[in-house]
């Protein structure tokens, strides 16, 4: 059976987690934003699993269960604020977001 | 991939060592549950139900913490991916105690705002119980749910004003930079993992140790996005955007919560992490010398920029935010030195407390000044301050001197003992340049002071009455800073039984 090697596969992740931390950087909608930050926490997932497939350990699957709750959990209370500034905001631009500057 | 190994029927039963280390947990987890299931009651009005057994809560997870501090034994939990010793129980006291006052000075706040909804105990006891879980992980993924645990409770209190816009925005803005500087953690976590086969520190420690060649690139940059995301959390200066932002917009006593619990909780994560990782006695040269230089030029950044940006500061959460930022690179020096110095990290964590108490005292103030939607904390707004309320400025003042590091004070004491550390560790440069900063920052804190004494008071006065608990609080908080700084060779001696166990 034909293998990928692990290189590919990591530098596949670390392109998609780059693309994940520059999409943080540039994007101005706050949900795109956090489909960004899915993306990063996705990318690591991916990384876990590989090594683990590498290494022959399976610490790092294990560790993706836990990443894709927390990833779970943090999505909800980052839509619950998205709604909470919709309110108060009328917007979901970052770049409406100067109340609080220097 | 392999088959299965058995699971080792040993890891599924817990000795009564164990279980008795764990209390602290099972104490305040137990609790937080009841907490939560108590919210639901809305019909027996749960406000004062939630807000009696979050204390209580504390106040048996403290009790049995003390318990575990004098005991002082080290038990390794959950096939080691904790450890309970008496450096987890000593902050474990920290966190829940400043949980506790933070919900005792919220509960007439919270009225005032009219957001008194109970699940703002329940918030309050999940980031203490992530704190908890934080401080004791010593495997890297145990660290990120735990850290996660604190973080998602703190954006979801930061945001607790939901018609306030800038509570919104600091939420956001926390929210965002928050989660990314976690993934990036966890991507140093899984490289950590592809370059030593394991996410436990003490493991990936004595890989390193036996086989020096597994020290690749890949181990390398795998470290640093670790200690990128502890430097995010502790709000040291290339990663500090964020700080100034969410402690304006977070409401009173939340700021006050997160300067201290969170503040310390990540600190204290990192000094076992970075310990435990061979910062001081275990990796090569270059590597050490490359650490601290690096960390040397972030604590000169952190002080200069802290301090120098505070002075221009009029709202004093944002002052005493930038303030934070200062005292994070004092704290830096005290990690700096740590490796080196006798003393070890004991100075850093009497630093720790020492400024978990002023910076709670001084949040105390301003939740009690606190006019509808954190407004009047203005520099202008404590105008007279002594003579409409000459007890609250008299704390302040005590404050202000203690973060300015004048004695009698904890901050003196503490500032002292991380400065002689410095000297001994023979980083006499960065000495210099943190008292000359430090010097600096006299100035921003008297000014309040100058404020509070020297001018007469305008407009009328808010009749800001006190609730029986924050009073409590502020007296404790006081007798402590005093305390603190008249007899630090107490607190000097606890945290140091605290640091030899790392």
């Amino acid at each position: 059976m034909n293998q990928v090697e692990p290189w590919v596969v990591l530098s596949f992740c670390a392109a998609i987690f780059f693309i994940g931390l520059t999409g943080l950087l540039v994007r101005r909608n706050i949900l795109v934003v956090m489909m960004c930050i899915e993306l990063m926490l996705n990318a690591v997932n991916l990384t876990f699993v590989t090594f683990s497939k590498q290494l022959e350990h399976m610490g790092g699957q294990m560790a993706v269960f836990f990443v894709i709750t927390v990833a779970a959990a943090e999505g909800a209370v980052g839509l619950g604020l998205v709604i909470a500034l919709y309110r108060t905001l009328r917007t979901v631009d970052t770049d409406d977001i100067r109340l609080l500057r220097d | 991939m392999p088959n299965l190994p058995m699971i080792n029927p040993q890891l599924l039963s817990m000795s009564p060592e164990q279980v008795q280390a764990l209390m602290p947990y099972f104490l305040v987890c137990g609790g937080t549950i009841i907490a939560l299931l108590a919210c639901v009651l809305r019909v027996l009005s749960p406000k004062w139900p939630v807000f009696l057994l979050t204390l209580a809560t504390c106040a048996v997870g403290i009790c049995s913490s003390i318990g575990l501090l004098h005991n002082g034994t080290s038990v390794t939990l959950f096939n080691s991916m904790m450890v309970s010793d008496p450096f987890a129980s000593f902050f474990n006291v920290l966190f829940l105690a400043s949980a506790a006052i933070t919900a005792m000075i919220s509960f007439r706040y919270l009225d005032r705002e009219k957001i008194q909804h109970p699940e703002y105990f329940v918030l309050l006891l999940f980031a203490a119980f992530g704190m908890m879980i934080m401080t004791s992980a010593t495997d890297l993924v145990m660290v990120f749910i735990a850290l996660e645990l604190m973080s998602l409770s703190v954006y979801a209190l930061v945001g607790f004003r939901r018609t306030d816009r800038r509570s919104n925005e600091a939420a956001m803005k926390y929210f965002i930079l928050g989660s990314a500087a976690s993934a990036v953690m966890l991507y140093g976590a899984a490289m950590l993992y592809g370059a030593t086969g394991s996410m436990e520190i003490h493991a990936i420690l004595q890989a390193i140790r036996t086989t020096p060649t597994l020290m690749t690139p890949l181990f390398t940059l795998g470290v640093w996005l670790v200690v990128a995301g502890f430097l995010f959390k502790v709000a040291s200066v290339p990663f500090h955007m964020w700080m100034p932002d969410v402690y304006e917009g977070a409401p009173a006593p939340v700021t006050g919560f997160m300067t201290t619990g969170l503040k310390a909780a990540a600190f204290a994560t990192f000094v076992r992490v970075f310990v435990s990782l061979g910062y001081g006695h275990a990796l090569t040269e270059t590597i050490q010398t490359h650490f601290h230089n690096i960390l040397w030029v972030i604590a000169v950044l952190t002080m200069a920029l802290g301090n120098f940006v505070a002075l221009t500061q009029t709202n004093l959460k944002r002052m005493l935010g930038y303030s934070s930022i200062a005292h994070t690179g004092y704290l830096l020096v005290g990690l700096i030195a740590g490796s080196a110095s006798d003393q070890g990290y004991a100075p850093m964590v009497v630093y720790l407390v020492a400024y978990s108490v002023m910076n709670l005292g001084a949040f105390i103030i301003l939740t009690v000044l606190a006019s509808r939607d954190d407004g009047g904390l203005n520099l202008p707004d404590l105008a007279g301050l002594s003579r409409r309320h000459p007890w609250l400025a008299f704390s302040m003042a005590v404050f202000l001197f203690s973060m300015a590091g004048i004695p009698p004070t904890a901050g003196f004491a503490a500032k002292y003992m991380i400065f002689s550390a410095g000297v001994q560790a023979g980083e006499i440069p960065l000495v210099v340049i943190s008292v000359l900063c430090s010097a600096v920052s006299v100035y921003y804190y008297l000014r309040v002071l100058v404020y509070m004494y020297m001018r007469d008071p305008v407009g009328s006065p808010a009749a800001s009455r006190m609730s029986a608990w924050s009073t409590v609080a502020l007296a404790a908080m006081v007798a402590m800073t005093l305390q603190i700084g008249i007899m630090p060779a107490r607190a000097l001696s606890a945290a140091k039984k605290a640091v030899t166990s790392l």
